[in-house]
């Protein structure tokens, strides 16, 4: 065929334009699918993305020009190593810091990094410090008074100018540090005002004390926590490793931040892959519609072709016209997406501070690179979507004006296709998730192969079902209730998208809420097994879920002689460096077991139980390590022995046991304080569990404990009933991101079954004149209407049952597992089903309102007459 | 106006916008049809012969005047009470057949007599009395795109009488068959309601049936005009009774 030598478009999209101005709602709902696709993507990547940014911000600007950092346990270093380091080996390119993280309630309920730094020393590592006070002291220069106060008065702080003038806090002004529950009034002796946006950014979650007042507040005297470098060649660095005493370590700067963000790499991917699905969705919907644009201008596009318009021109016209509507709906889901990104970041940075690592987040960072990614991912769904309908146009002849019936009669020979192709899509899910290893994205891409078959047999099975109702519909209905199963039978083509779509939907809702329930339950028997004590004691700490400091040695020694206390078990919670996984990592040094014998354990040695663990741990160097642990680092039974880093240099602790904990997914190890005490001279206490005797009210005691220590320490005094619900809360709160996406799938899903009804029902609009012509009322018709959408969405509710089920049991035996480390145990209750069925059936019926509505002010003769 | 005419239409206005005016179809027709006779529409296309046929059964509504029925004014009934006056007493027959697809051929015939609540196997066998008149018994479960358009039409007829409405209304019927196709339906239409003293208003473009009309209507400039010259012919009988 010779194609035109010059071919314009526009003419045919005059023709859409027009199209689009008198029929606008299908555009409206096309537009929409994409704009609540696309937002929900960009806002999830935005939200992590600010938290990433925001991390990486403040570790760059906390970092500086430092390559390598001198880093301890959980002890810190002795300061004597930075005078060594500098008298000895006369190395000046280094500063020492102590760091550590505190409340201000003055500026908000936000953890802030305290920054002991020496300002001689910082010059060459961080410039910010130079703009202090009002004088202009130029680059590296402080400004001579401002200096002067921050070096000779104790407890002066620099801070952000704007974060003082936001909270009100004039220069000179005091605010309140609170480190672990101790209060410490200082005052503002300087404002820093750095020129660049990122350090702003940076520096609205520090503040800057000189390294004797971080000392004195963060209890570090004589300690500290890093010591950072500038090392240009390889000599210095080994001169420097040759004068480290054991327990301090030489890190590379970029790698350990880079090590820190890998942390929420899983936690990020799942958010991601649930955001995806409502694209997925989103593509039923715009495929729908599409389909729908096609069929119904097949008559003019059959006219089109008789006056010369190309079948490749109707293509492209189908394409350009996806293209311009999924950009406009793609730029209205980002501004939707920005929007609801302010609302996620709150839940995903409460979620990193509780699990992960402390991270200040004030705003949403709007990357261009996101926006452009949602973008892209819009326009490419729609195009995907839209390009069987487009063939479809490419395949309209001159002569026929192929009708509804003919798509239909190819619908039905695909059916086996489709039937085939759930199978061949679940082999190969399936076969992705038997793969071995831990790849999360190879699951994610199983666990979708699946959701895809399920969609695919929707229409196979829409049939069988739809067969199968005609007789009761018509025993319980009549003629109308024998008309319904028909009618969607007859324009499958359409019908089963609707249902498709719907019923991901659900399926979504079910698995999620399957997994979730599951996790909320094992989650209460696991704190039912292990918190056995009666009162737990802890120091306030900057995030919910994460011990930061410590005991007053005073208040522990108070707490285990108080009255009706009849035994009592202590932890110190740290981090510490295993050369093993290069990483650090949480180990707790306890003496005694919170379960009393009652925790269950994923693994024993043979022939070993409880008591023979405890005694291991109590009198020697065995340790226990945490289940997640073990999936994460990929660990054999029985597992060998695990290296840390400790004060006395790399050493083997043997494993004694390993057991549930679902309080981290990056793992955990515990092991004897003795122990512990020994090996890193730390002799802090964390937290410390108390038994009462048993006519003790643990109620009555705690609120004894807090009226005693009410001026003494501010502390965070739980019964076991209140420390449960706690944990609960923090459960819940780490999954309302989840709730809150699975609800948007839903409400796309909902738009899907609207834009298709309306599609159906204008399709019908004749053949509902003639009924109505021919004596049917307007009720009935309204009863038609819901008889077939109560019964689409009852096939969708039918079909998301098993399909959520499979769900279920992939996020929990698969994505869980290779996400967190956490085995979970499937709980399966009706009520996860009959809301599938019944968001099912209430969407779908909500759906058929407006356009029965419509069905309802329609002319009869002008319906019969339309064509 | 003289009130023995069965069906009375008043003074009725019916027009449609185009562009941003008002192109008035029928500006004030007044006129009766007797009881049990059957009375031809002629006009050009575009005439507005559906639209009054529309406005009779109350599928269309009048800008102004009124239709009366057995002395029923339908235009002032609520949209309810005339859905169901037209289930009682009219039977529809439209150009283009119009039967439902996803139902068989007897359910289309029954289908506007289960909507009034009846129960099925009451009105069946009515039904297939009706389809064997039409010569169709055979195909009673048979879905309408298996049918040709003549043997569409015939179901079309049936459902119009199915219900025994006394009143027929009938768009062209035949406008959209072969010519020979069309004598057989027409005979079979003329034959059903003569027999039965329906009163039978029909639009046609065929002066073979006109001629059979007990009178004839012309739609003229936006009204309805007498062919006061017609005389009905004695009814030819075009296919043997069985
Ligand atoms: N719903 C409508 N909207 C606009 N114009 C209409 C409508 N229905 C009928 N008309 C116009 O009214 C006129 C009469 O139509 P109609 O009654 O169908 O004529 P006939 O049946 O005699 O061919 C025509 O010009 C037609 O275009
Ligand atoms: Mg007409």
């Amino acid at each position: 065929m010779i194609e035109p030598t010059s071919t314009s478009l526009w003419p045919l999209l005059m023709t859409s334009m027009r199209r689009a101005t008198r029929r606008p709602f299908q555009y409206v709902l096309f537009v929409l699918g994409v704009a609540l696709g696309v937002a929900m993507m960009v806002s999830v990547d935005l939200a992590n993305g600010s938290a990433t940014k925001a991390f990486q911000l403040s570790t760059d600007a906390i970092t500086g020009r430092a390559t390598h950092r001198l880093v301890s346990g959980p002890g810190g270093i002795d300061q004597e190593l930075y005078v060594q380091l500098r008298r000895e080996l006369g190395y000046t390119n280094s500063a020492p810091l102590v760091d550590g993280y505190v409340n201000i309630p003055e500026f908000g309920d936000q953890p802030f990094r305290l920054f002991g730094v020496d300002p001689f020393a910082e010059p060459p590592f961080r410039s910010y410090l130079g703009g202090v006070g009002a004088g202009d002291g130029g680059p590296g220069q402080f400004n001579p008074n401002a200096l002067t106060t921050f070096l000779s008065e104790p407890n002066s702080l620099f801070v952000l100018s704007s974060l003082a003038a936001e909270n009100g806090i004039p220069l000179g002004g005091e605010i309140t540090l609170d480190r672990a529950g101790e209060m410490t009034t200082v005052t503002i002796a300087g404002l820093l005002d750095p020129q660049d946006e990122s350090n702003q950014r940076a520096l609205s979650g520090i503040v800057f004390a000189d390294i004797s007042t971080a000392q004195e507040i963060l209890r570090m005297q004589g300690k500290l926590t890093t010591i950072d470098l500038i090392i240009e060649d390889e000599a210095d660095q080994a001169a420097i490793e040759a004068i480290l005493p054991d327990g301090v370590r030489l890190e590379n700067t970029a790698a350990s931040s880079n090590a820190i963000q890998q942390m929420t790499a899983a936690f990020e991917l799942n958010l991601t892959a649930l955001s995806l699905l409502a694209l997925l969705v989103g593509m039923f919907l715009i495929y729908n519609t599409v389909t729908f644009s096609v069929v119904q201008r097949r008559p003019m596009f059959a006219i089109l072709r008789c006056l010369g318009v190309t079948g490749g021109q109707l293509f492209q016209l189908i394409l350009v016209e996806a293209v311009i509507l999924s950009l406009l709906g793609s730029l209205i889901g980002l501004v939707l997406g920005v929007i609801l990104g302010r609302s996620l970041i709150v839940l995903i940075t409460q979620t990193i501070n509780s699990f992960y690592f402390v991270v200040n987040v004030r705003s949403v960072i709007v990357d261009p690179w996101s926006l452009g990614k949602g973008v892209f991912f819009g326009v490419a769904a729609a195009l995907i979507a839209s390009f069987f309908p487009a063939l479809e146009a490419y395949r309209t002849t001159p002569g026929s004006g192929l009708r509804r019936s003919t798509l239909e009669s190819k619908v039905e020979g695909l059916l086996p296709k489709l039937f085939g192709a759930w199978i061949i899509l679940c082999a190969i899910g399936a076969g992705l998730l038997a793969l071995p290893g831990r790849n999360l994205i190879v699951a994610f891409a199983g666990l979708f192969a699946i959701l895809i078959g399920f969609a695919l047999v929707t229409p196979p099975v829409t049939v069988t079902l739809m067969n199968w109702a005609v007789r009761p519909m018509n025993a319980l209905f009549g003629a109308i209730g024998r008309m319904a199963p028909r009618d969607i039978t007859r324009s499958l083509s359409r019908t089963s998208v609707a249902i498709a779509a719907l019923m991901t939907a659900v399926s979504v809702i079910v698995g999620v809420s399957i997994m979730i329930g599951s996790f909320r339950g094992t989650v209460v028997q696991w704190l039912d097994q292990t918190l056995q004590a009666d009162i737990f004691i802890s120091p306030t700490s900057a995030t919910a879920n994460r011990v930061e400091g410590s005991l007053n040695p005073e208040v522990v020694s108070a707490l285990t002689e108080w009255e009706g206390v009849t035994a009592s078990s202590t932890a110190r919670v740290v981090q510490v460096f295993s050369p093993q996984f290069d990483r650090p990592i949480t180990v707790a040094g306890v003496n005694g077991d919170v379960s009393q014998g009652q925790r269950p354990y994923a693994w024993l040695p043979d022939g070993w139980d409880h008591d023979d663990v405890w005694n291991a741990l109590a009198t020697g160097d065995g340790v226990i390590l945490s289940e997640p642990l073990v999936l994460r680092e990929e660990l054999s039974y029985p597992p060998e022995p695990i290296t840390l880093e400790t004060n006395q240099g790399a050493v083997d602790f043997p494993v004694v046991a390993v057991m549930y904990d679902y309080s981290s997914d990056q793992g955990m190890i515990w092991m004897g304080s003795d122990n512990y005490q020994a090996k890193w001279n730390d002799t802090e206490i964390s937290t410390i569990a108390l038994f009462i005797d048993e006519n003790g009210n643990p109620d009555d005691m705690v609120d004894d404990m807090r009226r005693t220590f009410a001026g003494r320490q501010d502390l965070v005094i739980n019964s076991n009933r209140s420390l449960r619900e706690t944990s609960i809360d923090i459960f819940d709160q780490t999954f309302a991101i989840t709730s809150a996406l699975r609800l948007l799938a839903t409400i796309v899903a909902f738009i899907g079954v609207l834009s298709a009804l309306m599609s159906l029902q204008l399709e019908r609009k004749r053949e509902l004149g003639v009924l109505r012509a021919t004596g049917m009322t307007l009720r009935q018709m309204w009863q038609l209407s819901f008889l077939e959408t109560g019964l689409m969405g009852l096939v969708a509710g039918l079909i998301a049952i098993p399909t959520g089920f499979v769900l279920a049991w992939v996020l929990i035996y698969v994505i869980n597992v290779r996400s967190f480390g956490w085995t979970l145990q499937m709980d399966l209750q009706p009520a996860y089903f009959l809301q599938a069925l019944a968001v099912a059936l209430v969407a779908a019926l909500l759906a058929a309102i407006y356009p029965s509505f419509k069905l309802g002010q329609m002319i009869i003769a002008s319906a019969i007459r339309s064509d | 106006m003289s009130n023995n005419k069965i069906i009375r239409f008043e003074n009725l206005k019916k027009g449609f916008p185009e562009g941003n005016r008002i192109r008035h179809v029928l500006n004030g027709v007044s006129i009766g049809f007797d009881e049990g006779k059957f009375t031809a529409l002629l006009g050009p296309s575009g005439s507005g012969k559906s639209t009054l046929l529309n406005l009779a059964c109350g599928i269309e509504e009048p800008d102004a005047g009124d239709v009366y029925i057995k002395d029923v004014a339908i235009t002032q009934l609520t949209d309810h009470d005339r859905t169901l006056f037209r289930r009682d007493n009219i039977g529809f027959i439209f150009q283009f057949f119009n039967l439902i697809p996803t139902l068989t051929v007897l359910e289309n015939i029954i289908l506007p007599q289960e909507l009034a609540g009846k129960k099925r196997r009451d009105i069946e066998s009515a039904a297939i009395e009706l389809l064997d008149k039409v010569g169709l018994a055979d195909r009673r479960d048979t879905f309408p795109d298996r049918l040709s358009g003549g043997e569409q039409q015939r179901v079309a007829i049936c459902r119009a009488l199915a219900h025994d409405p006394w009143l027929v209304l009938a768009d062209e019927p035949t406008g959209n068959l072969d010519s020979k196709t069309g004598v057989i339906v027409m005979d079979l239409l003329l034959k059903l309601t003569s027999e039965a003293g329906k009163t039978l208003i029909m639009a046609t473009h065929s002066p073979q049936v006109v001629t059979l009309a007990d009178r004839v209507f012309r739609v003229q400039s936006s009204t309805l005009v007498e062919d006061v010259e017609h005389v009905p012919a004695a009814r030819p009988q075009f296919i043997e009774d069985a």
